[in-house]
């Protein structure tokens, strides 16, 4: 009786240790990729944080490399101030490049953040097909995640040229750097995945509020193919958006952009990043890194409604130049709606009025937090793309009546422009006026071929005239300013150190 | 024929003689021999087996250790016992015959407790080895850890700090790891635990063993590499016995040692020279140093105190005739050195064998435990730690204002400004909270049943738990951020740890001996589970100092506030093989293979096999003729053992659920994949080779061992950078590689052994290490302040190697500079690259590694002596050839004077003509100059930290008659920390290491950080021990 009781006890022990499951312990406190991606709900999360890194895009780095990185915008030189060389290397054409990389943290920061976007979307893209659900929330949801994935390729092709090309979710540490993969490619892939997305999202008016939808991915294709110069196929797209009905322009310029709470995703919006203002940190910051410094708390207060009990310091950026302010046409109603002035007591200047973008400086209660959403394409750019594309094809006509569309917006008389050279003037500077500050300007500059005749006479004055571009008197321009005018920008050195390919 | 027949003969003799003597006893009347025995120190043994020579005709002590036989003049009893040396006593028609026997301290007989049983010394393969606790027992010390230091061969063990029951730092073998856990395998009758060793009660503790080599650890497989330590506690042995010792004492921080801070008219006069050295105007509260006479506040010193601890511990053992059992409650109680610092500790441990029939055995072990430890944050950088905050406070400052209340908020009169203002650290200490409560539980059950005869078949199921709670509150009025008024926002923190350990193990145990071919086979299969769940919630803002409860607080911070939840399993198939010839020629195989759920999904088994040999060459017919060597053995192991400290979840890719998108206004819940999975991720793994010899003289009475050792760890784990075009900045991978080796003696001497007996202790260790590879593509890794490096020693100290100071403009102008910062009178660094410029980082670096915190050896003496009813035991530890990063001079040697500096820098330079020491630069042109001597770290913060000290001396006294009261007593005086013999001039600490305690300095790639850590007091204790 003893002995069978002892051999049970044993043999109770052997089997304890056998069941398969006891060495798989998952994490309880946190899901892992063992218990993810197994249903319509995790694939929603997943799509939701792949719009994430487009906040800090748009709040911190892409102004800096598309639009402080042109004639439209400079920094407000502070010389109390150090610190500054990486924004004003931008700003100034001399971003440090050595065998086609370069340390600025800013170019390092945008390309990262791509990747991001790009990781995020390859593993939804990777495991979707492989789970069962319904239909037309997996088709949207594919959707989404393939025009972001486009969406982030082309910011890259269109800044550095080339890029590691990932289409697959990095699984060991050899996958992680591949070799770099030249424009074409990337165009081949960003076609491919923009036409996909239009095929898989719904229109605007059956889309979630803020999500993509398949007139945003036809933008995008269609500013893909302009800047291919495809003109005919870009213009069908751009007649697929303006025949859907989906879009409108806002009565009013000021109208089209999103105040802090308010007005968000309005009729002419094809795609806004998207802010919260609250402490959640889903909050953007962007119009006060436009603000010139250092800013007192009353100089503050008309501007955003803010009240801070301490000064804004350190050095202003994304000032508009003299050159922006003079390209608006008498009697443009966007000029007082895009540009404001403020005079700053702590200047060392002797004129101490700074203008500052307008456009976004809605009035909202938190300091230094706002819920204005970005413009990435807005319902007039289409209307101005497809004037572009038509001009170009030599459909005059066409392209005059959408180009005089805007201009009647801004208050303005048709355009005086019949011949297709000075159409596309016309139009390149209607997109000057219309789009400015919306990072449109140093790629239109670029795939249109004017970049460097522009940037170079932009540098001359310059340094010719440092006072008009806010250096205070005695201050000249960097001694590097305007030596490094290239169209793209060398990779970044930090990843460059951990890839074996460039 | 002849020589048969006289052989024939002589046997014949023996055989009549043997039955004359037979006869002789059996037919006449015997006087009767009673007695007592003992051990050398008193004891009462029971049990012991007393027999007469030559006759079958025995009989056993009783619980008192008394016997009684009957025996004829001349004739000779034998007593004997397990564990000590046979004794024959001739009986000289005296009635009362008490014997003492002595601990048998041969080769031959001495029984280890090794991995998954118990082996011969003699007969043992691997590097093993065991400390003669009892020695120690006298040490007034609360961890075991304390206790060992200076008594193991190739085993540093450092007191990184003097907080009551923490920071002891034991490194076997130098083993040493990039990511992972170095702490040994701590194995408690045959249970790994997972909880900490130093709130162990020592007094429970019998036996310890460590084990070293892979030849002795591979039964512990993924756990075994950085060495396993088992200890076995005290069982039920010879009658009744019961035991009470006691001792208490009181503990000081000794001024010798301490960091020599300027006082109030120094410093004040330190500040006068700043401003006139500078050219500008001096301010007035520092025209006159003198006026701080007698206004000198030694805010360290306030800090500490004269303090009281005292330990109880009853012992109670039982041997039965069919049960045994071993009873030892604890209290121990330790006030801090520092204000406000309390540990108590209340331990019970019950261990109990039954023998429910002459083949099956069962056991329960049950041992709970209390551990109250409160300690106000004294440790850490600067703003965090006390002590350090304290040391560098303006002597000026007061601690009392005039109401003799303790001030609030020191900031400097006046407006200088420019003496950064801090709380008053006294009452920080005196109104932080910083308390954990555990309450602990170890037990062991097991049944053996030996259903034939060599076999054994033992099951065991042993739990651990632990609760834990812990409080942080920071009243309002307590501490803050430099230069933060007080009051402040009070801060709480608790959080409450529930864990549960289970392991069962079964195990078959096979010996035979067939003819002179002994064997041994074990085999056994195990499962382990570990499951811990915590509670964190932290708080500010409170309406009320007075009350921590959460509910008081107006804020719950959300970031500090969280569940946790941390499991791991392990299960394993273990087998040994042990087979010896003639106990001359010795072998052992054995393996372990571990599953574990730490191991990503395509690598989750691991094999660990080992070999070993030996070979006792003094029982070889040719040692005959070297009468002097009475013991030699040659022994050599090879084997294979993991560390998987390398986290429990690692190899998965988590995912944050916390990335949120946002449409319109609405939040939309995100999740994002935050890691990289690594499947294959496993443990690291150590190949390891021993070489030893192990040696007797002169019957024994000389020991001496010696062992080589040369391991490769491999597979180091580690978090790799990657190209963060993958969309991850890290991937945890096995890579690595760092050779370990060295070389380790052991002597024990009996020098004496007449009335005056005197044993020496002596152990050195000589302990190397070098980085053999890294990642691909990456050849260093820095810490903090160290350079980890492939081609060289872990952890170096990395910095610019400096040259005094700039003499003279000439000296200036013909030496490399810092562009732009360096003056006359400035830090002299060398240009290492010879680029004319001194560069810190980046391209140019003139960095080079400028020390080393590991010693080039280590060394433990331990003598005791015994004369008549005194002993006496002296035990000293010494490290050589190590060095200390000096941190907290960023701090205390601050040239801009906006703390309190050491005296030192008094002698700083001053002017061409004033040159100073050479040591401390100018003070002219504030943090462009000054900062670069403080923030880049060169070499003058690197000290020798070589050092012996005598950790312990206790003298004894032993009352060995027997009265109504007890039946024997010894008291003694015990002085632990006693002197300390070092030219560091870092702090009172040369064992410190800030990052072991966790705090600060970027974990295993930075060591021997020294911050001013709380130092190791002197304590001076009486102790009694009484049986009954």
């Amino acid at each position: 009786m003893k002995k069978t009781l002892i051999i049970i006890l044993f043999l109770s022990g052997l089997n304890s240790g056998c069941k398969g499951d006891f060495l798989s312990l998952t994490p309880a406190t946190s899901l892992s990729s063992a218990t993810f991606f197994v249903s319509e709900n995790d694939f929603k999360q997943a799509v939701n944080a792949a719009y994430v890194p487009l906040r800090t895009i748009y709040n911190d780095r892409n102004w800096l490399l598309n639009e402080m990185h042109s004639d439209n915008t400079y920094y407000a030189r502070n010389i109390l101030f150090g610190a500054t060389e990486q924004q004003e290397d931008i700003a100034d054409f001399a971003v440090p490049t050595a065998n086609g990389v370069t340390s600025n943290t800013h170019v390092l920061n945008e390309y990262r953040q791509d990747y991001q976007i790009i990781a995020r979307t390859n593993q939804i893209l990777a495991l979707i097909d492989d789970v069962d659900f319904d239909a037309a929330s997996k088709a949207n949801l594919k959707g989404q995640a393939q025009f972001l994935r486009a969406f982030a390729y082309f910011d890259l092709v269109k800044l550095f040229g080339k890029a590691p090309l990932h289409l697959e979710p990095v699984i060991d540490r050899q996958g992680a750097a591949l070799p770099l993969a030249e424009a074409p490619e990337l165009y081949t892939q960003i076609i491919s995945d923009a036409t996909a997305a239009i095929a898989n999202l719904p229109l605007k008016s059956k889309q979630e509020a803020g999500r993509v939808t398949s007139g945003s991915a036809r933008t995008l294709l269609a500013d893909v193919y302009l800047t291919q110069k495809k003109w005919a196929e870009a213009e069908t797209l751009l007649q697929a958006i303006v025949s859907s009905g989906e879009y409108t322009l806002m009565p009013t310029y000021e109208q089209a952009f999103s105040d802090t709470d308010a007005n968000k995703n309005n009729k002419e919006s094809v795609f806004e990043v998207q802010y919260l203002q609250g402490s959640a940190g889903l909050n953007g910051t962007f119009m006060y890194n436009f603000l010139p410094r250092p800013i007192a708390p009353d100089e503050l207060l008309p501007i955003t409604g803010t009240s801070n009990p301490q000064p804004l310091t350190g050095e202003g950026n994304n000032i508009p130049t003299p050159d922006i302010i003079a390209a608006y046409e008498d009697g443009d109603t966007r000029k007082d709606a895009s540009i404001g002035y403020v005079t700053l007591g702590g200047s060392l200047r002797d004129n101490k009025v700074y203008p500052y973008i307008k456009k976004y400086a809605k009035k909202h209660s938190l300091h230094n937090n706002t819920g204005s959403n970005w413009p990435v394409y807005r319902y007039a750019e289409v209307i101005l793309m497809l004037a572009e594309a038509q001009a170009e094809q030599g459909k005059t006509a066409d392209a005059a009546n959408n180009l005089n569309i805007v201009r009647t917006r801004a208050g303005l008389g048709a355009t005086t422009a019949s011949s297709q050279d000075a159409l596309r003037t016309a139009i390149y500077n209607e997109r000057r006026v219309e789009l400015a500050f919306e990072n449109k300007r140093w790629p239109d500059l670029v795939r249109t071929g004017r970049a460097l005749d522009v940037i170079t006479a932009y540098g001359n004055r310059i340094k010719s005239k440092p006072l008009d571009y806010y250096y205070p008197s005695g201050a000249v321009a960097r001694s590097n300013a305007f030596s490094n005018i290239s169209l793209l920008y060398g990779l970044p050195a930090d990843e460059s150190a951990l890839s074996p390919y460039f | 024929m002849k020589q048969n027949f006289t052989s024939f003969l002589g046997k014949m003799r023996d055989a009549i003689f043997a039955f004359v003597l037979v006869l002789y006893s059996s037919s006449f009347a015997f006087s009767q021999v009673q007695g007592t025995v003992t051990d050398q120190s008193g004891e009462i043994l029971a049990g012991v087996s007393v027999s007469v020579k030559g006759t079958n005709k025995g009989t056993l002590t009783d619980m008192n250790g008394t016997y009684k036989i009957d025996a004829s003049n001349n004739s000779i009893l034998v007593f004997s016992f397990v564990g000590y040396a046979s004794l024959e006593k001739t009986v000289t028609g005296n009635q009362t015959l008490n014997v003492s026997l002595e601990v048998d301290e041969k080769f031959l007989s001495e029984v280890v407790v090794v991995g998954y049983g118990s082996q011969l010394k003699k007969e043992i393969t691997g590097a093993v080895q065991t400390v003669d606790y009892k020695d120690l027992k006298d040490l007034p010390v609360s961890q075991i850890g304390q206790k060992l230091q200076g008594q193991l061969a190739g085993v540093q063990i450092n007191q990184t700090t003097g907080k009551p029951g923490q920071g002891m730092n034991i490194r076997i073998r130098g083993q040493l790891s990039v990511s992972a856990g170095s702490d040994p395998l701590y194995v408690i009758d045959g249970f790994p635990i997972t909880g900490n060793i130093g709130s162990i009660n020592p007094d429970e503790i019998e036996d310890i063993s460590i084990l070293k080599d892979a030849a002795s650890t591979s039964l512990y497989g993924s756990r075994a590499a950085n060495g396993v330590v088992l200890i076995t506690t005290k069982k039920g042995k010879g009658g009744t016995h019961i035991s009470f010792n006691t001792f208490a004492g009181i503990q000081q921080v000794p001024v010798k040692g301490r960091i020599e801070m300027m006082d109030a008219v120094e410093f004040a006069q330190f500040k006068n020279e700043y401003y006139t050295d500078a050219g500008q105007p001096v301010p007035i509260e520092f025209q006159n140093p003198k006026q701080y006479e007698g206004k000198n506040n030694d805010w360290y010193d306030a800090l500490l105190r004269t303090a009281p601890l005292q330990s109880y511990n009853l012992t109670l053992t039982n041997n039965g005739e069919k049960s045994r059992t071993s009873v030892v409650a604890g209290v121990f109680n330790q006030e801090g050195v520092v204000i406000n610092n309390a540990y108590q500790r209340y331990s019970l441990r019950i261990n109990s064998e039954f023998d429910i029939s002459s083949k099956v055995k069962v056991g329960f072990n049950l041992a709970p435990q209390y551990v109250y430890d409160n300690t106000p944050r004294t440790d850490g950088d600067r703003g965090t730690g006390i002590l350090f905050n304290a040391l560098h406070t303006w002597p000026v400052m007061p601690i009392y204002d005039s109401n003799g209340d303790l001030t609030l908020f020191n900031k400097f009169p006046g407006s200088t400004g420019n003496i950064f203002a801090y709380a008053n650290w006294v009452r920080a200490a005196d109104q932080l909270v910083n308390e954990t409560k555990n309450t602990n539980l170890l037990t062991n059950a097991y049944l053996a049943y030996q259903p034939i005869k060599g076999l054994t078949l033992k099951s065991t199921f042993n739990v651990e738990m632990l609760g834990s709670k812990f409080l942080f509150f920071n009243p309002s009025t307590a501490t803050s951020a430099i230069n933060t008024p007080i009051p402040t926002t009070a801060v709480s923190i608790r959080e409450s740890i529930d864990r549960l350990s289970w392991l069962n193990e079964n195990l078959a145990t096979y010996a035979k001996t067939i003819n002179d071919h002994s064997f041994e086979i074990l085999a056994g299969f195990t499962n382990q589970k570990f499951t811990q769940e915590s509670t964190r919630i932290q708080a500010d803002t409170y309406s009320d100092d007075r009350i921590s409860a959460v509910q008081g607080a107006i804020n719950i911070n959300r970031g500090g506030t969280n569940n946790g939840v941390e499991e791991w399993s392990l299960t394993s198939l273990l087998s040994r093989l042990t087979y010896n010839y003639k106990g001359k020629y010795l072998f052992t195989a054995a393996v372990r293979r571990d599953g574990s759920s730490r191991f990503g999904s395509d690598n989750r088994w691991g094999t660990f096999p080992s070999v070993s040999a030996g070979w006792v060459i003094s029982d070889e017919g040719f040692m005959a003729n070297y009468s002097k060597i009475s013991f030699a053995k040659l022994r050599t192991s090879y084997g294979v053992i993991g560390n998987n400290n390398i986290g429990n979840y690692t190899s998965y890719a988590l995912i944050n659920n916390t990335v949120n998108g946002v449409f319109g206004s609405t939040v939309a819940p995100g999740a994002i994949v935050s890691s990289l999975a690594n499947s294959n991720l496993g443990w690291e793994t150590t190949k390891q080779f021993d070489i030893g010899l192990d040696l007797g003289l002169y019957n024994d009475r000389i020991q001496f061992v010696y062992d080589y050792y040369n391991k490769h760890t491999t597979n180091l784990l580690y978090s790799v950078q990657v190209a963060q075009e993958a969309g991850f900045s890290n991937f945890n991978d096995n890579i690595g590689q760092i050779n370990f080796w060295g070389h380790e003696f052991s002597l024990n001497t009996k020098n004496l052994t007449k009335a005056l007996r005197w044993n020496t202790n002596f152990n050195i260790s000589f302990n190397r290490n070098k980085v053999i590879a890294l990642a691909e593509g990456i050849d260093r890794v820095y810490g903090t302040f160290h350079i980890t490096q492939v081609g060289q020693p872990f952890g170096q100290f990395y910095g610019h190697i400096a040259q005094g100071v700039y003499l003279n403009k000439a000296d200036l102008d013909s030496s490399p500079q810092v562009p732009g910062r360096s003056v006359v009178g400035s830090i002299k660094l060398t240009d290492q690259n010879g680029d004319g410029i001194i560069t810190n980082g980046g391209n140019f670096d003139d960095r080079v590694i400028m020390g080393n915190p590991f010693p080039k050896f280590t060394f433990g003496i331990t003598n005791s002596f015994n004369y008549k009813n005194f002993d006496l035991n002296i035990v000293g530890y010494s490290s050589i050839g190590h060095s200390l990063l000096v941190r907290h001079l960023y701090s205390t040697a601050n040239l801009d004077g906006v703390f309190n500096l050491v005296k030192e820098v008094q002698y700083r330079f001053r002017s061409e003509a004033n040159p100073g020491k050479g040591f401390y630069g100018t003070t002219v042109g504030g943090g462009n100059v000054t900062g670069i001597e403080r923030d880049w770290m060169n070499s003058r913060f690197v000290a020798d930290a070589s050092f012996f000290t005598i950790k312990n001396i206790t003298l004894g006294y032993t009352i060995n008659k027997k009265n109504k009261i007890f039946n024997s007593a010894r008291i003694y005086t015990s002085i632990q920390q006693a002197l300390q013999f070092t030219k560091y001039w870092g702090g009172p600490n040369p064992e410190t290491s800030a990052q072991s305690n966790g705090q600060g300095d970027g974990g295993n790639l930075s060591p021997g950080v020294d911050l001013s850590n709380y130092p190791v007091p002197r304590t001076y204790t009486l102790g009694i021990n009484l049986n009954f």
